[in-house]
């Protein structure tokens, strides 16, 4: 379906390209059935594409840098954080996460991110999209993107998931509601309203929908629009989905030795998370970020790591074990992002303030090569001393991963071209080029 | 601001004019629009609106008649007042313009018929295709059967009101045999705080108000004020252009003039802010432009730069450290108190600043003002002929009237004033086609974002458009008046449209509006009829605070020497709706909660709500884009519809209002059947349906069946038979 379309607009000029593809987004508005399925195929070049699935974890808020990724013990900015041995020689890592210390040898870190801003939505939107935010467009995250490129990856299940997301994930962008992230809000209760009510029995059930079908007959017989069409068989497709397997992958507590699982993970919130999202990659989900605050730490930093690092800590070690012993590590990128660092400097309140100018992400499985470090920030952690890293070059690095595409144009509905990790104009050629550059060093 | 004086001079003049010009009825000079002169007297009018004529006797007493649109514009003020501005009259042009329309496509059709018959290049198949295209389009050019009182009944107070009739409004309705019940239903719904509510969520969409305010931003600027000024001035009927003209010129703090609320959502986006500009007010896309010429419109780079210019010289923000307006500086402000707080053991063991004194005094810097700087220049990366990078450039308009600086007190000033002029060829276009839209589900000119330069041939029906503009311009800008007429017309009175017009249709302008398009309800309509079947008045539950707001901002800080007096300063902003800009600003927080969900209108709740809420969920806008909502379908949708507590509980368990109060209510005899049939699809059941909803009602006649047990099973049945018709599509589309 894609590709005819994509066949159709090539064939057509200029200006009624423009209208078709805006007269194209709003019909897919009004009644979306049409699935997704096919598209382009991987790329597969220097080391990458070796990831099927992609697990996001997003520490909202600005993760600190000095205490976690890039520990500055003994200068007059690293805190009470000391450094932690990782078993490669010259590389220290936080002392709040020794897990993670311990499975060095399975991530890649970067300590040389850098942010336009400074403010948590700007500086999330930056790590999402690759582009700044506007007020006139908003553009797709990942998820999206790899659907996109690659075309849906499961028949019944959607392609992307977004666990514990607030109210501005920017979601599908201009690709529409179509193939907007699954929300889950809780990781404890699935997703929302799929099971019949307690207080409904099944024959109850059945009843209410044959008075409903019953009520109903004269309107969808008067009526034979598309609209009207479309939600009779969204109806037919939801009981379905209601009696499918597919359900059961979003339930927690289906998960073998559930008890024994969630004391690894941590019974917390990014733990449950991130099992959740273990779950939903075995059972074919494309890609699942988990988002997780807890991190704009302006007070008492030193407390607040010991809870919230130590609660990333044992979930993410306990998810690059388990997707080990599935055999899923090597097919499924983990990614850590956030939206910048924490001030070097120590406030008034004990805390650390916004800090976009150096932060630290970090990688594992999917083809990564652990056990290093890409970049490096100066001496105090104030800015970016070797490789800088951009948001576009994070996000190319997780496509690259992915397999997707770096140059491939997608048209926005208002006739305007945008590439997975941003974009820039050649003035050369007057072509659009890609703007992000992926970390090569990992795919090594 | 000056035009409105101006205007407001050219009526008194006009109507000192007129009311001589009937005690004495006198000669006076009548100037075309093309300037030709006429020394004659006025002596009445025939037709309306664009069909509108003036009956003029000349000196040698012969009577001509004279169409008002070919007059000047001062004497098309002379006369207005005497032109017929009854709704109906407006309404009867308004259908002899749509059925005029059809039936020419009608005809054209049928002659495409025989052409095609007499093709003889093309293949069997296609003309058999090409046949049944035709037929389906000369199906759609003979107008619906008009609507009965149900189905115009609930599609009105859909439309004005919001939501779905109440029990009690649509027995009163269907009940009165008053030959004006139609128009007089129309007035009242368009006098009603209901109809305020639903222009709200419209113009929340379109205008993507939000809690905060600003899209990038610390969240802690309260929208209330802003939200509070829409509804007040659809309520009031401020007329749209005065409505736009307050928003980009607004001067100072949202809770002092909450107009600049318009301006304050862009901040530091100020080019992105004059692409939004053209969208919402001038249905003019104009964002291609910001990076290179437009490559199908007449717009080139240095035009966009120009007009951002008129817009450049406005500031949202003060600089890091001062509050805007001499206040003091706000840093110092924020020590001097925490240090007392501190002293006081009010802090936390490791703060030193008040987390929340630093976020109010920090709203202090968000404000609107005209400063000297022209902030605006042409892109470091310019490559045209036509000027320099980074170079300043003259605010000039690329279309419209010529834009004379030296009348206006700032080049903001001009702007408002060139865009909100009746002589923009775009501005009241926009407007109508919108509102068309709005009541019959396409607009003359769709994308409605994207009104093409010339309109002829682009227009679903030409003629109309141009009717419908001239109407607006005549009717003062008043959406409420304009409203009356559509809504009063046969063609929005017949029935819907039972098929989807194709995008050829649309494309072609062949689509003329046999009746109103079949539409999803909004989210918003969805949710507030959810709200009327569960409370008993739903407009009862408003949002409220905003005054509050506005005196809490006022405290002038420094006047605050104490801890108790800084504790009572934090205790009020509390109450206001503290820091969490989710939370309503209810004064009674518990309102609106019934069987665990809040009940209350759309518009009182908050802007837009999470991802996961109802609203969403069926489309509410996120309101960070332009008309973002959406009417798609989706499984969540119907997960919630068949699963979710508001069908399962708040409609339909024993204790549901629906149940208890309606069903079951003091004073209300009659069939249960028929009371929940005209509660939710506003229409009695046909006998099959009565028979099959209350099957499930009584019991087998089993003898050990206690009364108690009885009624339990009745109500069971009941419950179902709510759930079901919540779940039809007949409850979910506005036919």
């Amino acid at each position: 379906m894609k590709q005819d379309l994509k066949n159709k607009l090539n064939q057509l000029d200029e200006i009624s390209r423009r209208q078709f593809v805006a007269r194209t987004a709003q019909t897919a508005l009004g009644v979306s059935i049409l699935p997704i399925l096919g598209g382009s195929s991987k790329v597969l070049a220097a080391g990458g594409g070796k990831a099927e699935h992609c697990i996001f974890l997003y520490m909202s808020g600005g993760m600190t840098h000095i205490d976690t990724f890039d520990p500055k013990p003994g200068t007059e900015t690293g805190g009470n954080t000391k450094g932690l041995s990782t078993g490669v020689a010259g590389i220290e890592i936080g002392h709040h996460l020794p897990g993670l210390a311990q499975r060095f040898k399975d991530i890649a870190v970067v300590r040389s991110m850098t942010q336009k801003t400074g403010d948590h939505r700007g500086g999330s939107y930056w790590m999402h999209t690759s582009y700044a935010p506007l007020a006139t467009m908003v553009h797709p995250t990942m998820g999206p993107w790899a659907q996109t490129l690659l075309g849906k990856k499961h028949a019944t299940l959607p392609d992307s998931v977004v666990v514990g997301g607030g109210g501005d994930h920017p979601g599908p962008g201009f690709f529409g509601p179509k193939l907007a992230p699954l929300p889950i809000g809780d990781p404890d209760r699935g997703v929302q309203n799929s099971e019949r009510p307690m207080t409904v029995s099944e024959d109850q059930f059945e009843k209410r929908l044959d008075l409903m079908n019953s009520f109903d007959e004269s309107f969808r017989k008067k009526f034979k629009t598309e609209e009207v069409a479309a939600y009779t068989q969204f109806y037919d497709e939801t009981l379905n989905l209601m009696n499918s397997e597919d359900l059961a992958t979003f339930k927690l507590g289906n998960e073998p030795n559930y008890e024994k699982k969630l004391e690894s993970y941590g019974n917390t919130r990014i733990g449950k998370g991130a099992l959740l999202a273990k779950r939903l990659v075995k059972s074919g989900i494309r890609f699942v970020e988990v988002q997780s605050g807890g991190w704009d730490m302006h007070n008492g930093i030193d407390a607040a790591m010991q809870t919230t690092g130590g609660d990333l800590d044992k979930a993410l070690s306990a998810l690059i074990d388990d997707l080990k012993a599935e055999g899923l590590f090597e097919k499924t990128l983990i990614v850590l992002g956030t939206e910048f660092g924490r001030t070097p400097q120590i406030n008034a309140n004990s805390g650390r303030d916004h800090h976009p100018r150096v932060f630290s992400t970090m990688f594992a499985g999917g083809g990564i090569t652990g056990g290093q470090v890409y970049g490096k920030s100066d001496k105090l952690g104030i800015a970016v001393e070797e490789d800088p890293v951009n948001p576009m070059d994070f996000n190319a690095t997780i496509a690259h991963a992915l397999g997707l595409d770096l140059t491939k144009v997608v048209y926005a509905p208002s006739g305007r071209p945008f590439l997975v990790a941003g974009h820039k104009l050649d003035r050369a050629t007057d072509k659009v080029v890609p703007e992000g550059k992926p970390i090569m060093q990992f795919f090594s | 601001m000056n035009r409105n004086k101006s205007k407001k001079i050219l009526t008194a003049i006009s109507l000192l004019a007129f009311s001589s010009s009937v005690s004495f009825a006198e000669m006076r000079e009548w100037t075309s629009k093309d300037g030709k002169k006429l020394q004659a007297e006025f002596v009445g009018s025939s037709g309306a609106g664009n069909a509108a004529k003036v009956k003029l006797k000349l000196a040698n007493d012969t009577i001509i008649e004279y169409p008002v649109s070919k007059l000047s514009e001062l004497d098309r003020v002379f006369v207005k007042g005497s032109l017929p501005s009854d709704p109906a009259a407006l309404a009867a042009e308004i259908d002899k313009l749509v059925i005029n329309k059809m039936k020419e496509s009608y005809l054209g059709l049928k002659n495409d018929l025989q052409e095609l018959a007499a093709d003889k290049e093309m293949s069997v198949a296609d003309k058999t295709k090409r046949k049944q295209e035709i037929e389906r389009e000369i199906e759609m050019c003979m107008p619906n059967p008009p609507t009965n009182d149900s189905q115009f009944m609930r599609r009105i107070y859909l439309d004005v009101a919001g939501r779905i009739p109440s029990y009690e409004e649509a027995s009163r309705f269907l009940d009165s045999r008053d030959p004006n019940r139609r128009a007089k239903l129309i007035d009242e719904l368009l006098a009603s705080d209901a109809f305020a509510m639903r222009m709200f969520n419209y113009f929340s969409d379109l205008l993507r108000v939000r809690e905060g305010v600003v899209m990038m931003g610390n969240n802690d600027l309260k929208a209330d004020p802003y939200i509070e000024w829409i509804k007040k001035s659809v309520k009031d009927g401020k007329p749209y252009d005065i409505m736009v003209q307050e928003m980009l010129t607004a001067e100072g703090r949202i809770w002092d003039n909450p107009a600049a609320g318009y301006i304050i959502s862009d901040s530091g986006m100020r080019l992105c802010n004059i692409s939004n500009t053209f969208t919402i007010f001038l249905g003019t896309e104009i964002t291609c432009a910001q990076c290179h010429d437009h490559p199908f419109e007449q717009v080139k780079q240095i035009d966009f730069y120009r007009m951002a210019t008129f817009m450049g010289t406005t500031e949202t923000r003060a600089g890091r450290r001062d509050m805007m307006m001499n206040e003091g500086n706000y840093r110092d402000e924020v020590t001097r108190m925490s240090a007392l707080l501190k002293e006081a053991g009010k802090l936390r063991e490791m703060e030193t600043r008040d987390r929340v004194i630093e976020d109010i005094l920090g709203s202090k810097r968000v404000a609107v003002n005209d400063t000297e700087n022209q902030m605006v220049s042409l892109p470091h990366d310019y490559k045209y002929d036509n000027g320099e990078p980074n170079q300043k450039v003259e605010p000039a308009a690329y279309f419209g009237d010529t834009v004379n600086l030296e009348k206006f007190a700032s080049p903001r000033a001009a702007f408002a004033d060139w865009l909100t002029s009746p002589s923009n060829p775009r501005f009241t276009v926009n407007i109508v086609n919108r509102l068309w839209k709005m009541a019959f589900g396409y607009g003359q000119i769709e994308p409605v974002y994207n009104i093409p330069g010339h309109l002829d041939g682009q227009a679903q029906n030409y003629e109309l458009l141009t009717f419908l503009e001239s109407m607006m311009k005549d009717m003062d800008f008043k959406i409420q008046d304009f409203f009356r007429v559509i809504y009063n017309t046969q063609a929005y009175q017949r029935e819907s449209e039972t098929l989807t017009p194709t995008l050829t249709q649309i494309d072609n302008g062949t689509y003329h509006f046999p009746g109103p398009v079949l539409r999803r309800m909004s989210a918003e309509q969805l949710w507030d009829s959810m709200v009327t079947l569960s409370t008993a008045n739903p407009e009862s539950m408003v949002r409220k605070g905003w005054d509050q707001y506005k005196e809490v901002m006022h405290t002038d800080t420094t006047t605050l020497k104490t801890v108790p007096e800084i504790e009572k300063f934090k205790e009020k902003f509390r109450m206001v709706g503290g820091l969490s800009n989710g939370e309503m600003m209810m004064m009674d927080r518990s309102a609106g909660n019934v069987g665990g969900e809040k009940m209350v209108r759309a518009s009182e709740m908050a802007q837009p709500q999470q991802p996961s809420h109802f609203l969403r969920m069926f489309g509410q806008s996120d309101k960070q884009l332009i008309e973002n909502q959406f009417t798609a379908g989706s499984s969540p949708q119907v997960m919630a519809l068949l699963n979710g507590s508001i069908t399962n509980k708040v409609l339909s368990d024993p204790e549901a209002f629906l149940i208890k109060e309606i069903v079951y209510g003091p004073g209300k005899k009659g069939d249960k059947v028929e009371k929940i049939f005209l509660s939710i699809l506003g229409r009695m059941p046909t006998p099959e349906e009565a028979r099959m909803a209350s099957a499930g009602m009584r019991a087998k006649k089993d003898r050990d069946m206690n009364e108690k047990d009885a009624k339990a099973m009745e109500v069971k049945a009941i419950g179902d038979v709510i759930w079901a018709l919540v779940n039809t599509r007949e409850f979910l589309f506005i036919q």
